[in-house]
């Protein structure tokens, strides 16, 4: 087991390198060259100069790209047009978009792995159809419309939840992990904990869309092929209650190509992050891209598109090494 | 090998780019003739076709349909262009008239145009630079050799690389360096669609040389190179056409996220629907249905390109064979 962990975090370094390779071919590629692309319009000869001199501009391309290197190794992206570091920003923004992330998939395991359950169970009928026909529904919806939908009647109309940001203006609250629910609780500011949540279900709603749709579609699917299993039918002739069937031998083998899904869907959830925060104002990661894109911020913008891409990566490698705690059947030393 | 966090995405890509020789039939009777006549018992299918040709015949006829001009403020005298005013549908204007005046049925239609050029468009360019990657690299491996299986390596590893990072973030990047277009768009969407379409021919390549009639060919003496291009790549094409179809899908609605964060062409007189719902945003509250009918379009269109694409892969999988 530790050797298949090691051999997995070594195979992370290629495809770290690949993506150093790439980012450091799009800082060259930046219009106008990246000394003017990354500096404000209002920066002085001087200014200019520096910003030359910290990208070592006039040194060979291997030199400049060690040197970008030994930058990233450092988490040093450069600065915002602002002025302010771009690693600075992520790291004060970064608990945002962990929240909402959240609680969007928590929304999609819950309400998707029991509506695909029942969907599989209820095939053809009623349930069936409309769960299909909603998830396909779900998928084909632009979540930046569906994130406007929700805001303009349960915020605007209805006045039910608050439109924009992550607690109400005005709140005091003590920040210790930047997750203001988790800090809100350990700090026994319960007040501040319910602002939060309340905060957090429009956003988490529209952001959690693609993701319901693709657990729901794929529960049905993968407990729709282990019922028609040997197995089951073995379990059945046995004479096992049908409540030890259906979870201890359908749902637990259909969960294993649900995990699988719930990894990958971790990218569709940071770039939805990038359209649903930006609807409600909501100050994570996301809406710092969209305001990167809307002011053409390119080291904010490549700041966020590796740490998205290094969170991905990682997710993705634990729901690998997950999977063979799930399915002991996959050998760990392939 | 795969590299961690892309082998999840890649085996999702693999087991459909392994149809493409498991579906041929052994009856003799042709791939496309088995599939179609499948197609054609399948509901998904005929909603999915009905939809993408309403949707093609309306994107072609466009000037011929639309009443009026769609750049033109059609408000005369009834609203007053300062005091935030919406005309909603009427009889002259079914749809009513957007932000600035302009009959929004005639910008729905010439909308469709732009919306299915950037479709296909963004899905030509991931297909041909994709299978252009995906095809070098099936075929390298496929020639065998220690060449041949470095140049596919390294070709993978990359393709791989490129899986890590979500479409939305490369079609960000990439639209950020090129600056707000119609072509940026189509460029950025079909460039995010790239290393999926790369791994899938690379994938059905790869399953097709070890088929018998592969190893057939090469005892009967053909050469290797005439066996790629004659028997192995006409033959991995059933996979890539399902993957285009549900593509068109992906690359509308990923368009119109771009439009949305200020990505998309910047020019009023070809309207977009992304675009459209983009601005729409701004009057939700007094103007509905400047942002409904849009989005309903792109959700019709998007639902069309799925259900038919899903139903062509269904047509080729030989586990739902009867």
């Amino acid at each position: 087991m530790v050797r298949y962990v090691v051999t997995r975090l070594l195979q992370l370094i290629p495809t770290l390198f690949g993506l150093s390779v790439l980012l450091f071919i799009w800082v060259r590629a930046l219009p106008g060259g990246p000394d003017t692309a990354l500096l404000p319009e209002n920066a002085t000869a001087a200014d200019r100069e520096r910003l030359r001199q910290d990208l070592g501009l006039n040194d060979p391309i291997w030199v400049q790209y060690a040197a970008f290197l030994a930058r990233l190794a450092q988490l040093d992206f450069g600065h915002t047009l602002r002025g302010r570091a771009v690693s600075t920003e992520l790291a004060e923004r970064f608990p945002a978009t962990i929240e909402l992330a959240f609680v969007a998939m928590l929304i999609a395991v819950v309400v998707g792995i029991p509506l695909g359950y029942l969907a599989a169970r209820n095939r053809g009928r009623f349930l069936d159809v409309s769960a299909v026909g909603g998830s396909l529904i779900g998928i084909c919806t632009p979540v930046f419309f569906l994130a406007f939908i929700l805001k303009e009647i349960f915020a605007v109309r209805l006045g039910w939840l608050p439109s924009s940001s992550r607690l109400t203006p005005g709140t005091s609250y003590t920040d210790i992990t930047g997750l203001r629910v988790v800090d809100g609780i350990i700090t026994g500011e319960f007040h501040v904990a319910w602002d939060a949540v309340v905060h957090l279900i429009l956003p988490a709603l529209a952001l959690a869309s693609i993701p319901l749709a693709v657990v729901t579609r794929m529960t049905r699917a993968s407990v729709m092929e282990t019922l028609g299993e040997d197995f089951v039918r073995t379990a059945e002739s046995k004479g096992l209650t049908a409540r030890v069937i259906q979870f201890r031998h359908v749902l637990r083998n259909a969960m294993l190509p649900v995990v699988t899904a719930i990894g990958l869907l971790t990218g569709a959830l940071l770039a939805g992050a990038v359209l649903t925060e930006s609807v409600f104002a909501f100050g994570g990661i996301g809406s710092f891209l969209f305001q990167a894109t809307q002011s053409r911020d390119y080291a904010a913008i490549m700041g966020t598109v590796l740490l998205i891409a290094t969170v991905f990566v990682v997710v993705n490698l634990v729901v690998d090494l997950l999977y063979t705690v799930l399915d002991p059947r996959v050998t760990v030393d392939r | 090998m795969n590299l961690p966090g892309t082998a999840t995405k890649a085996a999702k890509i693999d087991r459909l780019a392994e149809l493409s020789v498991s579906s041929s039939d052994v009856r003799g009777r042709s791939l496309w003739l088995e599939a179609f006549s499948r197609l054609r018992r399948s509901p998904m299918a005929i909603v999915g076709a009905v939809i993408v040709s309403a949707f093609v015949i309306v994107a072609v006829a466009a000037p011929l349909l639309a009443p009026h001009d769609p750049t033109a403020q059609l408000w005369r005298g009834d609203v007053f262009p300062n005091r935030s005013i919406f005309v909603g549908p009427r009889a002259e204007n079914p749809l009513g008239l957007d932000h600035a005046g302009r009959d929004l049925l005639s910008r729905m239609l010439v909308g469709a145009r732009q919306s299915l050029m950037v479709g296909v468009v963004a899905t030509l360019i991931g297909l041909s630079v994709g299978a252009l990657i995906g095809g070098v690299s099936g075929a390298a491996a496929g020639m065998g050799r220690r060449l041949g299986r470095a140049v596919d390596s390294v070709l993978m590893r990359f393709v791989d690389m490129l899986l890590s990072i979500p479409a939305l973030l490369i079609a960000i990047s990439v639209a950020a360096l090129l600056g707000p277009s119609l072509t940026t768009l189509m460029i950025a969407v079909g460039a995010a669609q790239v290393p999926i379409f790369a791994r899938l021919l690379r994938g059905s390549m790869l399953a097709q040389s070890r088929s018998d009639f592969v190893t057939a060919s090469i005892a009967l003496g053909v050469r290797r190179p005439k066996v790629v291009v004659s028997h192995v790549l006409p033959n991995s094409l059933g996979p890539v056409l399902v993957q285009g179809t549900l593509t068109l899908a992906t690359a509308i609605i990923e368009a119109a996220a771009l439009s949305y964060l200020g990505l998309g062409s910047p020019d009023i007189s070809r309207p977009e629907w992304g675009g459209m719902l983009a601005d729409a945003q701004r009057f939700l509250g007094s103007a509905p249905h400047m942002a409904l009918f849009p989005a309903v379009a792109i959700i019709i269109t998007a639902l069309g390109f799925t259900l038919l694409g899903e139903a062509m892969r269904e047509a080729l999988d030989p586990k739902l064979k009867k």
